[in-house]
């Protein structure tokens, strides 16, 4: 068993900078929880003081039930695997993946089986007498993890462990996470600034801006049912397109197209006739046929799909979109592609919070 | 090997992820008694017949010995077993070497201003055959380590192979 909860965490430095604002989370056993935001918005700063690296300037972690918001970080029984591996150079890597229970006084034996059963998770057996010098990058960041995986914590704390990776073994390190945390099922919290990673790996996602969260879901419903223009923005690529559109009772009215309203929409929108909200719409939700005008910029086909950006209407009012055509598609610079918006997003102009039907 | 309990096997396994530091050590150890001894030497009256004849040979075949005795030191570490027949040599040695400056100075008596003096006094004698057999010791332990943990390993190794290959027929 290893829940993790986190009470009303706040983190103020010392030079009264709040990092962040009112933090709060309950993590399952076996849950994989992923932070994500941008960079600056406290998640690291939040998993730093899971660790016990950062002191919480306010709040309660619980683990198990037992406080250990004060509790030295070797006494947590957390491991954390950083993005910069921190493995000692001069030792080989069974020396590395060892070492924490060497200065535990573990017993050599015991060391050895723990060693080579995380090393065969890992398929880092062949590599054991290695330098860290003479691995690549992906397999010394396995070796991170390896290191963590022998103490066999409570908790798995990830800080950005892919980021210094290239864009192909990112991917392939990835899916090593994915079937460590299937094979050990242990409780891990991941930070990432990459949505790919949070969508991929996630149970839960907490998608944080500016210290606060701003939703948290599993990686359908922050993707399906995003809580504010923030979430919506951030999750998903390319990012959403966003219109501002006034709400008569029949149609939603941009400068440059107007969109019939259903019954449904009408439902949801119900207390913002007259008003203006944000639109949001995307990319792959945008489909060719219909009679809205896109003039189209650029075409970058991706084999299954076509990205097309462009604007729709003209001078300094125009709005830039991106769209997700499906199948190849051949425009070019100038063009004018016609298309329809086949899912949409609405949300507050002021508060910038998503409009949802109100059951009743 | 068939009787070897669980623990014994895993010991030996080890062996094949970790270095042999004991040879290592007890090599190193040697040249600290070796040094012990090379300094200790310089007590004696050194202006005596003995040491203007052989301390030449004395330093030039302890800085020998140092190299060696390093060179086994990370020789044996990686389990290179030829470095530990090496080191057996440079042991047996440090045994002769008590036969030679140490004995013949203990045995002599050089006249000086003041009467007969003794080229090594007792106590300096028994410290000085002291660090060479201490540091011949460490030589023939070190090889002695060496040369059975590299049995061990190679049988480790063995066994490993072993396993692999039976896994590849069996799938």
């Amino acid at each position: 068993m290893s829940n993790l909860e986190l009470q009303h965490i706040d983190k103020i430095y010392d030079n009264h900078v709040q990092a962040v604002f009112d933090f709060n989370l309950n993590v399952k056993d076996g849950e994989f929880i992923v932070l994500v935001g941008p960079s600056g918005c406290g998640k690291s700063t939040t998993l730093r003081m899971v660790a016990g690296l950062e002191d919480i300037s306010a709040g309660k972690l619980l683990l198990d039930g037992k406080d250990i918001t004060t509790m030295p970080p070797r006494d947590r029984d957390m491991a954390m695997v950083f993005q910069n591996y921190a493995l000692y150079g001069h030792m080989t890597i069974y020396e590395n993946m060892a070492f924490s229970l060497t200065l535990r006084k573990e017993d050599p034996n015991v060391i050895h089986r723990k060693v080579l059963d995380a090393a065969e998770i890992l398929g880092l057996t062949p590599q054991l007498n290695k330098k860290p010098s003479q691995l690549s990058g992906g397999q010394r960041q396995r070796v991170a993890m390896g290191r963590s995986i022998v103490r066999n914590p409570k908790i798995f704390l990830f800080d950005e462990p892919l980021s210094n990776l290239d864009a192909k073994l990112r991917s392939s390190t990835r899916r090593e996470v994915m079937l460590l945390h299937k094979r050990l099922n242990a409780t891990m919290l991941y930070v990432t600034h990459d949505q790919t990673e949070a969508l991929t790996l996630a149970d839960r996602i907490v998608c944080m801006s500016m210290g606060r969260v701003q939703q948290i879901g599993t990686p359908l419903e922050l993707y399906d049912t995003p809580a504010n223009l923030f979430v919506a923005s951030f999750i998903g690529l390319p990012p959403m397109n966003f219109f501002d559109v006034h709400v008569n009772s029949d149609a939603l009215v941009h400068e440059f197209f107007r969109i019939p309203m259903n019954d449904e929409m009408r439902q949801t929108l119900e207390n913002y006739f007259g008003k203006v909200i944000t639109l949001g719409v995307r990319p792959e939700n945008i489909s060719e046929g219909g009679d809205i005008p896109i003039d189209v910029m650029t075409n970058e086909n991706l084999g299954m799909n076509t990205l097309v950006h462009g604007h729709i209407g003209s001078g300094k009012d125009a709005v830039k979109v991106s769209a997700k055509l499906r199948g190849w598609c051949d425009y070019h610079a100038g063009d004018a592609v016609k298309v329809s918006f086949d899912r949409l997003h609405f949300f507050d102009k002021e508060t910038t919070d998503a409009i949802r039907r109100e059951a009743k | 090997m068939a009787n070897m309990s669980d623990e014994q096997l895993t010991k030996r396994d080890r062996l094949r992820y970790t270095k042999n530091k004991t040879s290592a050590n007890l090599a190193l150890l040697a040249i600290v008694f070796d040094v012990l001894y090379f300094v200790s030497i310089y007590k004696s009256n050194m202006g005596s017949y003995y040491y203007t004849l052989m301390m030449g040979i004395s330093v030039v075949y302890n800085l020998v010995f140092m190299l060696v005795a390093f060179l086994v030191s990370e020789g044996s570490k990686n389990y290179l077993v030829q470095y530990s027949y090496l080191i057996i040599a440079a042991g047996v040695l440090q045994f002769v070497r008590i036969l030679i400056l140490p004995v013949k100075a203990h045995g002599s008596i050089i006249e000086l201003s003041d009467g007969p003096v003794q080229v090594m006094g007792s106590a300096q004698f028994a410290r000085v055959c002291i660090y060479l057999a201490a540091s011949g010791a460490c030589c023939l332990a070190s090889a002695v380590v060496g040369i059975i943990r590299c049995r061990q390993l190679a049988e480790a190794e063995k066994a490993a192979a072993d396993f692999v290959s039976n896994s590849e027929i069996t799938s």
